[in-house]
């Protein structure tokens, strides 16, 4: 059969990253093609490439086996594909109707022509089992029919190639059953669909075939029918080469953090974390592994106070600080390294200084009677730039003029200098370059040694695994196991991070 | 990959402190200087020689003690109102409210001063001023409060609140005051004078007016001729001041620095333990009290009374007064003076040189205009440049690298999604 899209050898790199590296991937007429990897191992570059948001570096598109340029979204869309965002390309005050026409002429230019329009989509939505109301503002729709509002988008303009970027990471179970019914449907009018996930089991559901990639290449491709979650999950994570860090033993000391069955919502008000329970003592570093999205920040963000319990509690040093204000749990030495330095961990338009003072400016010595003591803040930040090498040329440079890698180093210089009891370190290292990396980890197993407890909640299974002394696995807002990390298996850890419970991990969480 | 070239070398560390810090003022003053530039063309169209009108608009601001005294008056409530948007928008609290602040102030300050004609000067002043700030304060409270504990937008509350005072004030001043208990509340809060069939108020009492260099010079033994003299007040000696504190509480205090990194981005303040509702209401107080001096200082310090329409568009002024100082207090002054001298000088510019007044506000609109464009022009070494390029650059291989929406990562991007 002759394919519908074919890559080869598509490059793509970004300054200081490879992101897909000579990727070639076919796609044939009415199959539904997985595309698996963790998060960064190029799958969404790839797919962005094809639907003309980047251009590859080197490589050839082939569509229906002529190759083709693809400068902008509107030459894809010319051709035939279609691609759902992760983040709804809708504009929410617009009707479902006007959210579809809208880019596209008018047969009554200059006027619009809503009332054919709205039939057309009715029609349309009929057909492939899409019921939908044409004439609803978008912002009143849940997020299930939001997404089938952007499919109707793609299908109204005729695309005969769906590109769905994780799909079901915004949806309830049950609208995932949905989804999945409508995928058929369409694979039965021969439409073509990638489905970009890292879920496992719903990738073995849903696909004919799957390619998985890693670290921008692809591992392989394969029918569905032809392999399993153990073997997928073995080429999503791979045997990678651990950064090496030196780590003195672990002694653990007294409880220093303990959840106890949390629960609490997403920001779409979806049940993310549900009934966490969870030790960390002093002097011992927990990884939590797991697949973006599956409830780390949520679980960081509860700890900090910035997010409200809705059952459990969490107690530091055996004081409850359940939806206690985030500054009552600071003051107790609860330090958090955030996932997102850009937007939470730095006020980037402040300077270096004051961004070191960020959680410390209104205790004494930094300020007095309200005044903020110049000398000594001074003082205090030469000391931080210098002891924790922080590249800029004086301190007060505005953080954002940092690169990525000086700007993390202002946030763990800002949460060290609290001697924190306990340090949340969310996505550490996401991000930085290997050196900065590596500084990053060495001062947290430095803390470590301090004696202060850490979680350290990672993406980057590598990261986990070299760090961590005990390591547990989130999935879908669920500790899936506990294990040492000297016990940890790799594929045992893969599956159970892909939601497969296939085999209860037999790890040894300590209790109190 | 290093962002910024590390330097030891203390010249160039200077030397970029003074192009970071100079650029600030530049900015105006380019905007200000290109607005007379372009203006004068509109003044010879007018078949004026703009250097004779600028000549006569300068006299007209700074040449006599009269017109020094003019341009004075015209200042104080503008640097007020400027910094009460000033302090606002440094805190992510936009105050368009300042106008109606304004007369909540200006409303209260009058009530004291006809009301408490007992009182002795030492303790009506700072009791008058007192009122003013509260009663602005009270005005903002109320959007502040919104904005902090329910999401509401203080842009529009703010707005409209100005026609609800306004209202409110036509009408008090429409019904008689009475001094004294045992009369209905109504008469007790009315501000007309009963003894006039206008609506406006009566004088305040003496006591409760500001002290002028006339007085100073009298109480020193001496005496003063120009009339002038009566108009320097302490009014402008308070709003220096409050220059001065507003600068120095934004930027040397504790409250000043949860303010501002509220203002910058709420969710990474609330991330480093800053009340951030706690802080919005503290700003709107701030806010409206500056506003609501505003109103008082003009009331005790030049009018002495209020009367329909005795100071319409000051509090608006205060946007415009706060965009060209840069947002800094210090800035406000400077660009107070700016605008207090155009008006000042306008109708001996349209005497002398025949340009009319109204190309004042041609100038004032031009340098408002610029001074937003101004903001875009980029001065800095070329590395500093390169160095944001690169940094944009590495930003967007990030994002195109994450895959997942659930992260906090994209928090703003989901919430701006969701409005």
């Amino acid at each position: 059969m002759e394919s519908l899209l074919r890559l080869e050898k598509i490059c793509k790199t970004f300054p200081g990253v490879v992101a897909n590296d000579h990727v070639d991937l076919e796609i044939l007429p009415g199959e539904i093609h997985a595309l698996l990897g963790e998060n960064g191992a190029g799958k969404t570059t790839l797919m962005n490439c094809v639907y003309g948001v980047y251009r590859p570096d080197s490589g050839t598109i082939y569509w229906k086996g002529r190759p083709v340029e693809i400068h902008q979204a509107r030459d894809a869309i010319a051709l035939g594909i279609g691609m759902v965002h992760q983040h709804f390309m809708l504009v929410p005050p617009l009707t479902v109707a006007e959210n579809i026409i809208l880019g596209l002429p008018s047969p009554r230019e200059p006027l619009l022509d809503l009332k054919s329009a709205s039939r057309q989509i009715r029609e349309l939505a009929q057909s492939y089992g899409l019921p939908i109301e044409p004439d609803v503002p978008v912002w009143q729709l849940p997020v299930g029919v939001q997404q089938r509002v952007e499919i109707l988008k793609a299908l109204y303009r005729q695309a005969e190639l769906l590109i769905l970027d994780e799909p079901t990471a915004v949806l309830t179970p049950g609208e995932v059953e949905e989804l999945f019914k409508v995928l058929r449907a369409f694979k039965e009018k021969g439409l073509s669909i990638i489905f970009i996930s890292h879920k496992l089991e719903e990738v073995m559901t849903i696909s004919d075939r799957i390619t998985v990639m890693r670290a921008g290449k692809v591992v392989d491709t394969l029918p569905a029918s032809r392999t399993n979650p153990r073997e997928l999950a073995r080429m999503m994570v791979g045997r990678e080469v651990f950064l090496h860090i030196e780590k003195p033993p672990c002694t653990p000391g007294e409880v220093v953090l303990e959840l106890e069955n949390v629960r609490a919502q997403s920001d779409r008000d979806l049940p993310a974390l549900k009934g966490i329970s969870l030790q960390v003592r002093a002097g011992e570093i927990v990884g939590i592994a797991g697949v973006d999205g599956n409830g780390q920040t949520e679980l960081a963000e509860v700890i900090a106070g910035l997010r409200r319990v809705t059952e459990g509690r969490i107690r530091v040093l055996g004081k409850d600080i359940t939806n206690c204000m985030p500054k009552d749990i600071i003051d107790l030495g609860v330090a958090f390294v955030p996932p997102d330095r850009q937007h939470m961990g730095l006020l980037l338009d402040f300077t270096v200084s004051e961004n070191l003072i960020g959680k410390s400016f209104d205790r004494p010595p930094f300020s007095r009677y309200g005044f903020l003591q110049r000398r000594f803040i001074e003082n205090f930040c030469d000391g931080a730039i210098r002891s924790c090498d922080i590249r800029t040329p004086h301190a007060q440079v505005p953080v954002k003029l940092l690169s990525g890698g000086n700007q993390q180093k202002v946030v763990l210089a800002r949460e060290l200098s609290l001697q924190p009891k306990l340090l949340v370190a969310s996505q550490p290292t996401r991000g930085l370059d290997v050196g900065a990396t590596e500084y990053i980890r060495r001062q947290m197993v430095e803390a470590r040694s301090a004696g202060t407890a850490i979680l350290l909640i990672s993406t980057e299974l590598d990261e986990v695994l070299s760090l961590s002394d005990r390591i547990a696995v989130i999935y879908e807002g669920e500790i899936m196991g506990i294990m040492s990390a000297a016990e940890a298996d790799l594929q045992e850890i893969g599956l159970l991070m892909a939601g497969s419970r296939a085999h209860v991990a037999t790890g040894t969480p300590q209790t109190a | 990959m290093l962002r910024l070239q590390e330097s030891t070398n203390r010249w160039e560390i200077l030397y970029r402190r003074f192009l970071e810090r100079s650029f600030n003022i530049l900015i105006p003053l380019g905007a200000i200087l290109a607005a007379f530039v372009i203006s004068s063309a509109l003044i010879v169209a007018r078949g004026a020689n703009p250097l004779s009108a600028y000549a006569a608009l300068f006299a007209g601001a700074f040449g006599s003690s009269n017109a020094l005294a003019n341009t004075v008056t015209r200042m104080v409530p503008i640097i007020m109102t400027g910094l009460a948007v000033t302090y606002g928008y440094r805190s992510g609290f936009f105050n368009i409210g300042a106008e109606g602040q304004l007369f909540m102030g200006a409303m209260a300050t009058t009530w004291m001063g006809i009301t408490l004609t007992g009182w002795p000067a030492w303790l009506l002043i700072p009791a008058s001023l007192l009122a003013g700030a509260l009663a602005g304060s009270l005005w903002a409270l109320i959007p502040g409060y919104l904005k902090a504990k329910r999401g509401f937008n203080e842009v529009l509350t703010t707005l409209l609140l100005n026609y609800i005072t306004i209202q409110l004030f036509e009408f008090l001043i429409r019904v008689d005051h009475a001094v004294g208990l045992g009369h209905p509340f109504l008469a007790w809060i009315g501000l007309k004078d009963p003894t006039q069939p206008f609506p406006k108020s009566a004088y305040i009492t003496e006591a409760a007016r500001m002290p002028s260099l006339t007085s100073l010079l009298t109480w020193l033994g001496g005496t003063a001729e120009d009339p002038a003299f009566q108009r320097f007040t302490l009014a402008a000696v308070v709003a220096v001041l409050a220059a001065v504190v507003i600068y120095i509480l934004l930027f040397k205090t504790t409250t000043g620095y949860r303010a501002r990194a509220v203002g910058v981005n709420p969710r990474a303040a609330q991330y480093m333990g800053i009340n951030v509702v706690r802080t919005t209401i503290t700003t709107a107080l701030i806010s409206g009290a500056l506003a609501g001096m505003a109103g008082s200082l003009e009331i005790m310090g030049f009018q002495h009374r209020v009367i329909q329409n005795f100071l319409v568009g000051a509090g608006y002024d205060g946007i415009p007064v706060a965009l060209i100082g840069q947002l800094n207090p210090l800035g406000v002054l400077l660009s107070a003076l700016f605008f207090g001298a155009l008006r000042a000088g306008a109708n001996r510019m349209q005497i002398v040189s025949g340009a009319p007044v109204s190309i004042i506000y041609v100038i004032q609109s031009l340098a408002i205009l610029f001074a937003i464009a101004g903001t875009v022009i980029d001065l800095r070494p070329r590395r500093l440049k390169q160095a944001e390029i690169e940094e944009a650059k590495r930003l967007e291989a990030e994002l195109a690298l994450q895959s997942s929406p659930a992260t906090g990562t994209d928090i703003l991007g989901e919430e701006a999604r969701h409005v």
